[in-house]
């Protein structure tokens, strides 16, 4: 730990001693004094435990395990895969930090974790990007720019391949082949317009920062203006060959305008080509690359042809970017040479004021034309249309998947096939292990699910000691119309996951409930102060004011023979005097219990006889003219809320 | 900090795509906790830091897509395989929810958004085929597990015609439950999840409500008429529930089979009950996939016999299924005898305190089945079959055999050499209370309400000792014997 106290490290400084100008490369500490003796299974845990902390994007914990990663180089392969399992597995709100700490260990400890990193990075950047939400894209698109140059000697932090791979992922282009001779500056394929606001973004928020910087700067306040210009234009919409140049100059321009990487020093401010970590920058972590002249050339950066094993050593090879880009960008891009270059500025100002002459812009700032009606449409959908949304994007995937059903087509192995038993479903139950979706359906459904467990949890303690019994098996006409058809309603993505038939008859209860506790009796005029008590609990009846009705009223109340009952109280009292299994299956479900008789009643092909008006409850009780009707003929009004009948054919089953 | 282990407990670390097989011995029990990582066992992911308890000679594998770490207490066999089928039924799964998902789009009445449009809407209804010890309820297990874990509220039907393994119930039934949440594995005795109780459950799988038929014997070849005739009875009431529910029925079904419809035998006899037995199921379930597991030969039968009229895929077994013998077997069906009075009940490993069985806490599946004295006329029990039946290949053609296989026989306790004491009854689903649609083998057509045990009989007071799963009066009820016996030791 020393090694980073003395440095004041904790704010800002990655490098401590060994990024000095004069040590030149990043150097592991010669002799790191290990707080504790770790075998590898023992750094696997411990630092698996660590990152299961990082749930926020919190500046200490990255801070922290970027620290301990740069400690115990020798263990990188195993930080890498840790990392790599991290971000795989934590649902998308939490990759953001995941990616962040990525980015600031291969930053600031570039050999070896960059080249440990390279393998998985691009499947694991777009795998995120893809399940992330809009205001997190562009985060990682942010974070994403900074990689053009994070590396050594301001090279791609993870090579070309990776780089231009992940771009194109994230912005289109040349579908799939990733030529890396062509580099992203590449001028072929198609640019969407989202590359292009993004990376102005990128170069919004460098100038922002230098306008914080130096408030005074008129040349930054001046391109500020334009950029803010073009990104209207932009989001308006022009053709693919606008797009294709403000690119072009966008790139020339950030790219001179961006400040060298900075010496670590406590004192440095925030480099302008950092993804900002919870809302604060973090420092460049790099020696400058003239520290690299004097060392001969650095080391060399990998290009992994293809996906490297962990252990494989990739190969190494030496890619001259520059060389890559137009010539005109030569002169601003070397690295050891970073000029505040007027050509980008005035490049950017000519092609605002070609774009103004041609009529695309007016001076006013506000896109004309056909670019008016091509407004971004982002509103956000219904979680319904959510749900159907998302069923119908699996649905999509699936058909597009090229599996045969035959003993040859399905031999052929296809692990990204694995998305959609895991990544698919990010958000996992700490409980039993079941997954849900990430987004606002899934949530829901998860809640219900921790709902769930809560309730069986309780009533699990409670039953502690009472003797539980297998139930009787159900009966065929239950069978078949399951009940949990019943409440699942229309839709199957609804997110209700019937429980069981026990849970859906209690869902009828409940409702069943909730209905008699709604009923009320208007309190006669004069009797407001007056207590009244129900006849059969003998507690008192709650009065309530009733601001619509402008009315006193007694709360689930019903009036017999002019005496007030509870409507809950009434409706059991007639229950268990006329029909006793109404009440016995209230009790039952209450208890969680199945006991009683086996009558569980098998009437096959046999239609309801009886009348119970239930659609969903053809019913197998046994006696013909059940007591039911019984009920309902003696007392009319319970009739109508005895509507949603109980149901008779769950109480074959429970009783 | 020197590292500080359990003492029986050891962390194995998994590659991506391999698995860990254990094998536990009588009597003993294990844990495991996934440390790190991802991992499922048969297809039912598992919960990280969560200590998972198998037991009852448990023989199960834990397996990794992209790596993991586990810890475990000590089994009796362990090893780690690379090779493992799991990418082929991986694969299968995509295939069939391909199908559901053409069968959920033909139900709303939505185009399909490939380009493969003449395929057809049927949902997979799958028939899983293999030899003895080639871990077809495995492979059940996986499919039926993957599905529920898409995420679309699948619910598919499940069904076991494996009579010598009995699904939920008994051994000798045969049933069918439509699952919902994956599939837990603790026991051999509860293969399939459980069968619902009165306890409170977290797992929608361990309260499950299948449909049982009694067959009443591990054989099939004992009397196939019999069972031909249940599984069509179970096979009636599947198209009947799905007529009624149109999107449930998108999600499929997967029959689990005897390994004795895959067997090669010689005798003609033999070979001919099996083409109707497995005739039947395709009739039953409208089966339009086979899946033959390992086996070339029953895979070119098939090809050759239903080829024609649907998909027949041939899978490989895994690697990690264990020669299951004889006298395992016996001890498996002690085990779902004793489960389905008494509960799933496994001693955790010493040092372990708490831990989930199938997915729920140590004590939720405990149950006190009921002990109850009843007279010998409360009750009638029947056999069906004469006892001592000569092979149906010993009759002339045409003969009367027909009705002497599904013919019920009343037994009377008080005979001596009845052969109730400690058989195993089921209990079947009262008759039908209308007269007029009485006929003579309607119990055959009944389903099974619950399984009973005569512990004793008192022949001279006429009464006898009956242990039910639960409490009731069994007065005027009807109960089939078969050939199991139980014994609560
Ligand atoms: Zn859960
Ligand atoms: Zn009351």
């Amino acid at each position: 730990m020393s090694l980073y106290s003395q440095n004041g490290y904790g704010h800002m400084s990655y490098g401590g001693p060994s990024y000095t100008q004069t040590s030149g490369y990043y150097q592991p500490p010669a002799a790191p004094a290990p707080f504790y003796h770790v075998d590898p299974n023992t750094f696997r845990r411990d630092y698996a435990s660590r990152l299961a902390e990082l749930t926020i994007n919190s500046r200490p914990i990255i801070q922290s395990l970027s620290m301990i990663a740069q400690e115990y180089t020798r263990f990188s392969e195993i930080v890498a895969q840790c990392l790599e399992a991290h971000i795989r597995r934590v649902p998308h709100w939490m990759k953001l930090p995941g990616l962040y700490l990525l980015d600031a260990i291969s930053k600031n400890v570039f050999e070896p974790y960059a080249r440990e990193f390279a393998p998985y990075v691009i499947p694991l950047f777009l795998e995120a990007y893809r399940e992330v939400d809009q205001n997190t894209r562009s985060k990682m698109e942010e974070m994403l720019l900074t990689w053009r140059t994070g590396g050594a000697n301001g090279k791609e932090l993870f090579g070309v391949v990776p780089q231009v791979t992940i771009e194109r992922g994230v912005w289109g282009g040349d579908s799939g082949q990733a030529d890396p001779t062509s580099g992203f500056y590449s001028g072929s394929g198609q640019i969407s317009k989202s590359q292009v606001l993004s990376e102005l973004e990128f170069t919004l928020g460098q100038k922002e920062r230098a306008l914080q910087a130096n408030p005074y700067d008129n040349v930054s306040q001046n391109h500020l203006n334009v950029l803010q210009q073009l990104r209207k234009l932009v989001e308006a919409g022009v053709s693919q060959d606008e797009l294709r140049q403000i690119l072009n100059q966008l790139r020339s321009f950030s790219q001179s305008t961006a400040p060298p990487p900075l010496a670590p020093a406590p004192t440095s401010t925030p480099a302008s080509t950092s993804p900002s970590y919870n809302g604060s920058l973090y420092p460049r972590p790099y020696p400058p690359p003239a520290s690299y002249s004097n060392q001969g050339p650095p080391p060399g950066f990998p290009v992994p042809t293809d996906r490297p094993s962990y252990l494989q050593q990739p190969k190494t090879e030496q890619v001259n970017i520059t060389s890559l880009l137009p010539s005109s960008q030569l002169a601003s891009s070397s690295p050891s040479a970073p000029v505040h270059s007027a050509a980008p500025i005035s490049n950017i100002t000519n092609l605002y004021n070609a774009l103004l002459k041609a009529g695309v812009v007016s001076a006013s700032a506000t896109p004309t034309g056909a670019g008016e009606t091509a407004k971004v449409d982002e509103s956000k959908p219904e979680p319904v249309d959510l749900a159907k949304t998302t069923s119908r994007e699996y649905r999509r995937t699936i058909l597009s998947q090229k599996v045969k059903l035959s003993s040859a087509g399905i031999t052929k192995t296809r692990p990204e096939l694995i998305h959609f038993l895991y990544d698919r479903l990010p958000v996992q139950c700490k409980q039993c292990g079941i997954r849900f979706a990430d987004n606002s359906v899934g949530k829901k459904e998860m809640q219900d699910h921790l709902d769930m467990h809560f309730r069986q949890n309780r009533k699990a303690s409670q039953n502690t000691g009472r003797g539980h019994s297998r139930s009787w098996f159900i009966g065929v006409d239950d069978w078949i119309h399951d009940v949990s058809v019943d409440v699942k309603g229309k839709g199957r993505t609804d997110g209700h996951r019937p429980l069981n038939a026990k849970a859906a008859a209690a869902a009828m209860i409940a409702k069943r409930d909730a209905e008699l506790r709604a009923l009320y009796v208007v309190v006669p005029p004069g009797d407001e102060a007056k207590p009244v008590s129900c006849p059969i609990c003998k507690e008192t009846i709650k009065s309530e004011f009733l601001e619509d009705d402008e009315d006193w009223v007694w709360k689930n109340a019903t009036k017999k023979d002019d005496r007030i009952y509870h409507a809950t109280c009434h409706a059991e009292a007639v229950a268990s005097t006329n029909n006793l299994l109404a009440a016995r299956l209230r009790n039952e479900l209450a208890s969680g219990s199945r006991g009683g008789t086996p009558e569980v009643h098998s009437s096959r092909s046999t239609p309801p006889k009886h009348g119970v008006r239930s659609s969903h409850s053809p019913s197998p009780q046994s006696k013909p003219g059940g007591t039911k009707r019984k009920v309902e003929n003696e007392d009319a009004s319970l009739n109508a809320e005895a509507d949603g009948s109980p149901p008779m054919k769950k109480l074959a089953l429970e009783s | 900090m020197e590292n500080e282990k359990k003492t029986d407990s050891r962390e194995w670390e998994l590659d991506a795509e391999t698995e860990y097989r254990f094998e536990l011995d009588p009597g003993t029990s294990l844990a495991i906790k996934l440390v790190q990582g991802q991992a499922e066992v048969f297809g039912t992911e598992l919960a990280e830091g969560k200590q998972y308890l198998f037991g009852s000679e448990c023989k199960a594998s834990v397996f990794t897509w992209q790596g993991c770490v586990l810890e475990i207490s000590h089994p009796s066999t362990e090893y780690v395989s690379e090779e493992t089928p799991m990418a082929t039924y991986a694969n299968l799964h995509i295939a069939f929810e391909q199908m559901r998902v053409r069968a959920l789009n033909a139900v709303h009445g939505s185009p399909n958004s490939d380009d493969d449009s003449d395929a057809n809407a049927e949902p997979p209804r799958v028939l899983v085929l293999g030899p003895e010890n080639s871990g077809k309820t495995t492979v059940c297990k996986i499919l039926t597990n993957y599905a529920v874990r898409a995420g679309q509220d699948w619910s598919p039907l499940l069904v076991n015609v494996d009579t010598s393994e009995g699904g939920w119930s008994c051994p000798g039934a045969i049933s069918a439950a439509p699952v919902h949440s994956p599939l837990p594995t603790c026991s051999p005795a509860n293969p399939l999840g459980s069968a619902a109780t009165s306890a409170p459950t977290a797992l929608s799988s361990n309260a499950l409500l299948p449909l049982v038929y009694w067959y009443g014997h591990t054989e099939t070849k004992r009397n196939p008429l019999l069972l031909d005739r249940l599984i069509r009875n179970l096979g009636d009431n599947v198209r009947e529930k799905y007529d009624a529910d149109p999107e449930g029925r998108a999600s499929g079904i997967i029959v689990d089979t005897p390994s004795s419809f895959a067997s090669s035998s010689s005798s003609s006899s033999s070979s001919d009950h099996r083409h109707t037995l497995i005739k039947s199921c395709v009739d039953a379930f409208g089966i339009n996939v086979i899946l033959v597991v390992g086996h070339e030969k029953l895979n070119v039968e098939m090809q050759r016999t239903y080829g024609s009229r649907l998909s027949v895929v041939k899978i490989p077994k895994s690697g990690g299924v264990v020669e299951l013998d004889h006298s395992y077997r016996e001890r498996v069906h002690n085990y779902q005898l004793r489960t389905y009075m008494y509960g799933q009940v496994i001693e955790a490993p010493p040092g372990i305190s708490s831990a989930t069985l199938g997915g729920e806490t140590m004590t939720d599946l405990v149950l006190s089945p009921s002990s109850v004295v009843i007279g010998f006329d409360d009750l009638t029990i029947y056999r069906i079959g004469e006892e001592s039946m000569a092979p149906s290949s010993a009759l002339p053609i045409g003969g009367t055999r027909i009705l002497s296989e599904m013919q019920p026989v009343l037994i009377d306790p008080a005979q001596s050499g009845s052969g109730l004491l400690n058989a195993v009854l089921a209990l079947l689903a009262p008759l039908n209370p209308n007269d007029s649609e009485r006929y003579d083998e309607e119990i055959l057509d009944l389903n099974v309400t619950g399984f009973l045990i005569i512990t004793s009989l008192d022949i001279q007071s006429r009464k006898m000792t009956i242990l039910a799963p639960n409490q009731g009066s069994f007065a005027g009820r009807t109960a089939v014997v078969g050939s199991f016996e139980w014994q609560d030791q």
